[in-house]
């Protein structure tokens, strides 16, 4: 071992040593400040994991999608607008989609109800498809229970449940309802040959602007959204939501801050003097800032890692039980569904950077006010 | 051999509380001996202990440790001679509370980064020569006063220096300690040791062992009642 780490290690040893002398008052230290960032750090993995579930989910998405409005708002589409596009250069295919919603007064939720595109879905007339969500909040536990929807006063319409979609997209289909396309069009009453949008695929995905403008021409007042945009509109949603757990985080971070602030703006009588005895007997200036920077390293590298393991577990392995009602989902229907562990780095280390450097910096600066004075005035 | 020459200390110099604690000091501390300061409360006994130990450089004056000047160095240099050439034992010994009788006798040596091992053998060592080995793992909150004393001579030892520096070393004590701290002061000086102290107690300074007693008063040396 060189030196300089045997120096370290005895410094690092006495320090652990002198820790152990305030057990109460920083193991409670320690527990605030993990739980900080325990919290800060939740946010953070939540919000990039559910991105990164968006983005997941979206991957499977078409890559253009192309609506009629009317008066600026959503309107339904002529089915012969698809032949149209389908002979634009570059397409691979279009197809109509036919999707609404419904209000179910049962429970104040909206589902989305639609008419799977999807060939390998088979589905008979007065089956469907359910999101997670649905059974859950209907209380359709047992296998086989039909759902009945009443589109007004002394109407109902019964649907057979022939399967449930997996968790794994549960973030997008979580108050999805597929059914049939003659189902769709009887459950809504719609005219034959109109299509709430058209979904396009595209060969060549670089290729999108150009096929864009070349279909402007065609539908001239038509929509079209791209696939980009419905990932950008996700990730703002997520961002905001974010964001705004962030904001309350804030408080905490603050209370912290006056926490440490109270700590860095003087010492007590005792570490004064141990650090007058510690001068006196032979340490130097740099060793006692260097054990200090020992304790701060120890407290807050220490609480970091607790807060971040912390949060990992409770993201990842616990399902975030703590934000989730914020995060996820939309009004009444929650999506249930494990996000995949991963970890951002840049993200872990900037939060590492502005919870622990404050903090040792904050406890530095008295530290190095008393460690310069002049070592006889333990003597005195 | 420590020599000083026309020192002044000065306390919060240039402000209306200043105060001189030492005036125009020329004194020769010889090596190789026993010197005890006496003299009152606030003679100065202290600040020239410090001034000695370089724990703190004169106000003017100059200070020289075996024909080297000292005191116009800079803290790190301070520093290192504190480490190497000074041990000290403080007039309420300084120990810090909370951490075990060896923890604080290693303390001195911390920075130099030893072995571990080899550096708690050579603690255990000191406290077993000063009859402290099975206190050794005790807080030293749990000490009596003349352990503690002892835990202090032992920590002051630590890295070998060749001058030991003590404050009123036996304030506060009873006779047998203060008769067992003379026998420690004897076995130090069979080591080829230099003890320098401050002491008002006469059991100490009219000891036979001490071989030079500095006698001050009001920041002088008082000349006047000089030893025979």
């Amino acid at each position: 071992m060189t030196p300089w780490l045997r120096r370290q290690r005895a410094l690092a040893d006495y320090t652990l040593s002198a820790l152990g002398r305030r057990k109460g008052k920083n193991i409670s230290l320690v527990v605030i400040y993990a739980l900080i960032v325990f919290l800060v750090a939740s946010i953070m993995m939540f919000s990039s994991g559910m991105r990164r579930e968006a983005d997941l989910v979206l991957s499977e998405a078409p890559e253009l999608i192309v609506q009629q409005l009317t008066l600026g708002r959503h309107e339904l589409i002529a089915g012969g607008e698809v032949e149209k596009l389908a002979a634009i250069r570059g397409v691979t295919a279009a197809k109509g989609r036919l999707w609404g919603y419904y209000y179910d007064r049962l429970n104040g939720a909206n589902y989305t109800v639609m008419v799977p595109d999807d060939p390998t879905i088979k589905l008979e007339q007065g089956q469907a498809i359910l999101g997670e969500a649905i059974p859950r909040s209907r209380g359709l536990s047992w296998e086989g229970a039909p759902l009945f929807l009443s589109r007004f006063e002394g109407d109902l319409v019964k649907f057979d449940v022939v399967d449930t979609l997996s968790h794994d997209s549960a973030l997008v289909s979580a108050d999805l309802m597929l059914i049939t396309e003659q189902d769709f069009r009887d459950f809504f009453g719609l005219e034959p040959d109109v299509y709430t949008d058209i979904s396009v695929s595209i060969r060549n995905e670089r290729e999108i602007a150009t096929i864009i403008a070349k279909a402007e021409k065609v539908m001239p007042k038509a929509r079209f959204v791209t696939r980009a945009d419905i990932s950008r509109t996700y990730q703002k949603l997520f961002d905001w939501r974010e964001g705004l757990l962030v904001t309350l985080a804030i408080a905490a971070i603050l209370a912290f801050g006056i926490f440490a602030a109270e700590k860095a703006s003087g010492l007590s009588a005792e570490e004064t003097r141990e650090i007058g005895i510690l001068k006196a007997i032979g340490w130097d200036t740099g060793d006692v800032i260097a054990m200090k920077l020992w304790e701060g390293a120890l407290v807050s590298v220490g609480a970091f890692l607790t807060g971040a393991v912390a949060a990992y577990v409770h993201v990842f392995l616990g399902g975030a039980g703590l934000f989730a009602p914020v995060l996820k989902g939309w009004s009444v229907l929650y999506p249930d569904f494990a996000l995949t562990p991963q970890i951002d780095v840049l993200q872990l280390t900037t939060l590492f950077l502005v919870t622990v450097l404050p903090y040792v910096a904050a406890t530095l600066v008295p530290i190095w006010r008393v460690a310069t004075g002049d070592p006889d005035q333990v003597m005195r | 051999m420590i020599t000083l020459s026309a020192v002044t200390k000065l306390y919060n110099e240039g402000r209306p509380n200043q105060m001189a604690a030492l005036d125009g000091i020329d004194l020769t501390v010889p090596g190789d001996a026993v010197t005890v300061l006496t003299g009152p409360s606030g003679s100065g006994k202290t600040t020239l202990l410090s001034l000695i130990g370089c724990m703190a450089r004169p106000t003017s004056g100059r200070v020289h440790l075996n024909g080297d000047m000292v005191s116009g160095l800079p803290e790190s240099f301070l520093t290192g001679l504190r480490r190497t050439t000074f041990g000290f034992v403080f007039q309420r010994f300084n120990l810090v509370r909370g951490l075990s009788v060896i923890e604080n006798v290693r303390l001195p040596a911390v920075p130099l980064g030893p072995d571990h091992v080899e550096l708690t053998e050579r603690a255990m060592a000191r406290l077993e020569h000063l009859g402290l080995a099975d206190k050794a793992d005790i807080p030293v909150e749990y000490l009596s006063g003349g352990e503690t004393q002892r835990a202090a001579i032992a920590r002051a030892l630590i890295n070998d220096a060749p001058i030991l520096i003590a404050d009123e070393p036996t304030a506060n004590l009873d006779t047998v300690l203060v008769n067992r701290f003379l026998d420690i002061v004897a076995d130090l000086r069979a080591e080829g040791r230099t003890v320098i102290m401050t002491s008002h107690d006469p059991r100490i300074f009219t000891a036979s062992l001490v071989d030079n007693v500095v006698r001050m008063v009001d920041g002088r040396l008082d000349t006047e009642e000089a030893p025979a």
